[in-house]
């Protein structure tokens, strides 16, 4: 579903220059559940990034979904995220003055669905995530897990084919991030789609099809599932 | 329809600052329509003013307007009966022109001899039913408070003078005019007082002396030079005296019948005219009448030059004073605007700083450059739209306020107390005008924060905190 090849990134802060990513080689597999592990600083948010075509490395090739998205104009790959890439961030970052309802058919607005596509889908990822009775919410009306499945949602409106979740359960206490891990894992299964996130909980390994480690902005270890090669 | 609907959801978001950034714009749109609507009131005030006195155009001698100030008769109309019956029988002018009526100005000089007092005037001879005609022009419905032309009905030497022509000859108490100071006589301080049977005799003796002449203490002459070139002189009565608005004009001016002024000028050699002053129904026909009377006028043209001149020409004053308007009226909407121009710009760029993770969101999953600029701009405009309607409710129902209210007020070169009027209700060019010019303002301040928010960095705008 995405390979990154010999990724390199490095920030510039000021004078001084911190790379965070050191040539990584990843391949994500297609309708799998993959986590990115690792501490602090190892580089999570920026490859996820990377893959969610929302920053570019400074070396190296990223292909997602069969496209070479470093040859994509900043048009080009707008199209490109909001037909193949889903997302879902730490803070859930719905749009306040939307609606549940409103919050997951914007991407399918953007897409220029019609409305009776829309009148389909909607409900049908409603009752999918569990909200068929909170349509109507606004984000501030919900809690943080109900948010945070809106934003699931939202982020397989368009029938992506690679969903990105940047520590989606970090700012859920622990009952109801295991709850939204097990929604996203019924998520993998249910449409098929890739969902890749990052993670420091050891627990979210457990639900993973495949976990990459880093550290220091270095594969660290792969672990697919069955297999015990991690560090 | 999505990008107006989270638009104005948006704006709802922070109904404080949308609140007091529409007030702003609702004020400036208020102030610029109410000084709009006094200005256009002056302008209708000044244009009914003109049209009632001097008509909508007059024909006169190609020179009269530059030079007849020195000789006037030297530019008589010949044969001016003719070009009024010409006027009055052509097909497309007689719709238009409501009046058609011959004129006559001349130089001279009015004494009051038994004052033993004298100046130089103006002289004019109009056809008092006519200009009692031009007095019911009102095309912009005024409140009318234009008097009536005291000649109409008064005997053929009835005259109507200057206030300042009246002060000058001492014609103040004669015709009642009120507040009309007198010269203050000289005394002579050597010797001694005089008794005060003899002073008091002598107060009752004055008005004796002139009653007993058998003169009208209202009775003044006028010494014009005739067409010949030769002195003569005319008695008038004075039945009113009629304040002109210009002091300069109002110690020069004095009007009387047309015959009596032909007779003047003429005597028994055949009558002329300086001016024929044409009023219209309505002004929009200025150029129309004009282009309708060139070949009338060419058919008269082959003894006597003759030129017809509309009212914005004869009046350069008017010009003048609406130019003053538009220019005073522009300066108040740049100053507003550049107002409403740091107002939105603020607020916008407010927006853009709170709602920079929104934006990361938004271009993450999907919306490109172009939809976050739309986004931003639709906000402005909508602010600008709604500060604009509501500044022009706002301008309406203070302006029907004031113009309840019945305050008044003298314009330039007028003596009448006018009604103070703001027209706003009406105006629909001005209110058009100004409502598309604040939402361009509002779009303008608007398009640098959305041009700045489309160009955030995705990654940097989702980490913002």
């Amino acid at each position: 579903m995405a390979v990154l090849t010999q990724v390199e990134k490095t920030y510039h802060l000021d004078s001084v220059s911190v790379p965070v990513i050191k040539g990584v080689d990843i391949l994500v597999r297609r309708a799998c559940f993959t986590v990115l592990m690792g501490p602090s600083g190892s580089g999570k948010t920026t490859l996820l990034n990377m893959i969610g075509c929302i920053d570019k490395p400074d070396k190296g090739e990223v292909i997602v979904a069969g496209c070479k998205v470093g040859d994509l104009t900043d048009d080009a790959l707008s199209d490109f995220r909001a037909q193949n890439i889903g997302f879902i961030f730490q803070n859930f970052n719905l749009l306040p003055v939307l609606s549940a309802y409103e919050n997951i058919e914007y991407p399918l607005l953007l897409a220029g669905s019609s409305s009776k596509k829309r009148g389909e889908r909607v409900p049908k990822l409603l009752d999918a995530v569990g909200l068929g009775d909170k349509a109507k919410y606004f984000p501030g009306q919900l809690s943080g897990g109900q948010r945070q499945r809106v934003a699931i949602a939202r982020a397989l409106a368009r029938k992506p084919k690679l969903v990105i979740a940047d520590e989606p359960t970090a700012n859920l206490d622990s009952e109801t991030g295991a709850a939204i891990l097990a929604l996203m894992r019924q998520m993998v299964e249910r449409y098929a789609v890739s969902f890749i996130f990052s993670s420091h909980d050891p627990d979210v390994i457990k639900a993973a099809d495949d976990t990459i480690f880093l550290k220091d902005g270095t594969i660290h270890g792969i672990r697919r599932q069955g297999e015990e090669d991690a560090p | 329809m999505m990008t107006l609907s989270l638009a104005v959801r948006n704006l709802l978001r922070n109904r404080r600052r949308s609140l007091a950034t529409l007030l702003a714009m609702a004020i400036g749109a208020t102030s610029i329509l109410l000084f709009g609507g006094y200005s256009a009131n002056i302008n209708y005030t000044m244009h009914t003013a003109y049209v009632q006195k001097g008509g909508h155009m007059q024909i006169q001698h190609r020179d009269f307007y530059l030079y007849g100030s020195g000789n006037p008769t030297a530019y008589g109309i010949a044969d001016y009966p003719k070009i009024l019956a010409a006027i009055q029988n052509d097909e497309v002018l007689r719709n238009m022109v409501l009046v058609a009526t011959p004129t006559l100005q001349f130089g001279g000089i009015a004494g009051n001899y038994a004052a033993n007092v004298s100046r130089t005037i103006i002289g004019n001879g109009f056809v008092a039913e006519d200009i009692n005609h031009m007095r019911r022009w009102n095309d912009f419905g005024l409140r009318d408070v234009t008097p009536m032309f005291a000649l109409e009905g008064a005997p053929a030497d009835a005259a109507i003078v200057g206030t300042g022509v009246a002060r000058v000859l001492q014609l103040c108490d004669a015709l009642k005019i009120d507040r009309c100071p007198k010269p203050e006589k000289e005394q002579k301080s050597d010797g001694k007082a005089m008794p005060d049977d003899i002073a008091q005799l002598s107060l009752q003796e004055t008005p004796a002396a002139s009653g007993a002449s058998g003169i009208s203490p209202r009775r003044i002459e006028v010494l014009a030079g005739n067409s010949r070139g030769t002195p003569n002189v005319t008695s008038l009565e004075v039945i009113r005296a009629e304040d002109q608005g210009f002091k300069e004009l109002d110690e020069l001016y004095v009007m009387m019948h047309l015959a009596q002024a032909q007779q003047l000028i003429y005597g028994k050699s055949p009558p002329k005219v300086t001016s024929i002053i044409l009023q219209l129904r309505h002004s929009d026909q200025i150029p129309a009448a004009l282009a309708r009377m060139a070949p009338i006028l060419a058919t008269f043209s082959a003894s006597q030059p003759l030129a017809v001149l509309d009212f914005r020409t004869l009046n350069p004053f008017y010009v003048q004073t609406i130019q003053l308007f538009d220019t005073i009226f522009g300066f108040i909407f740049a100053l507003i605007g550049a107002i409403v121009l740091f107002t939105v710009s603020n607020t916008m760029n407010t927006a853009v700083v709170e709602r920079t993770v929104e934006i990361g969101t938004l271009r993450a999953i999907g919306l490109r450059r172009a939809g976050i600029r739309r986004l931003f701009v639709t906000e402005g405009a909508l602010l600008g739209l709604c500060g604009a309607v509501l500044g022009v409710v706002l301008a309406l129902l203070f302006s029907a306020i004031v113009n309840q209210l019945g305050l008044t007020w003298s314009a330039p070169g007028t003596v009448d107390a006018l009604p103070l009027m703001l027209r706003v209700w009406g105006e629909t060019g001005m209110i058009f005008g100004t409502t598309f010019g604040l939402i361009c303002i509002a779009v303008l301040s608007a398009w640098w924060p959305a041009y700045r928010a489309a160009q955030l960095d995705v990654v940097d705008a989702l980490r913002h905190v």
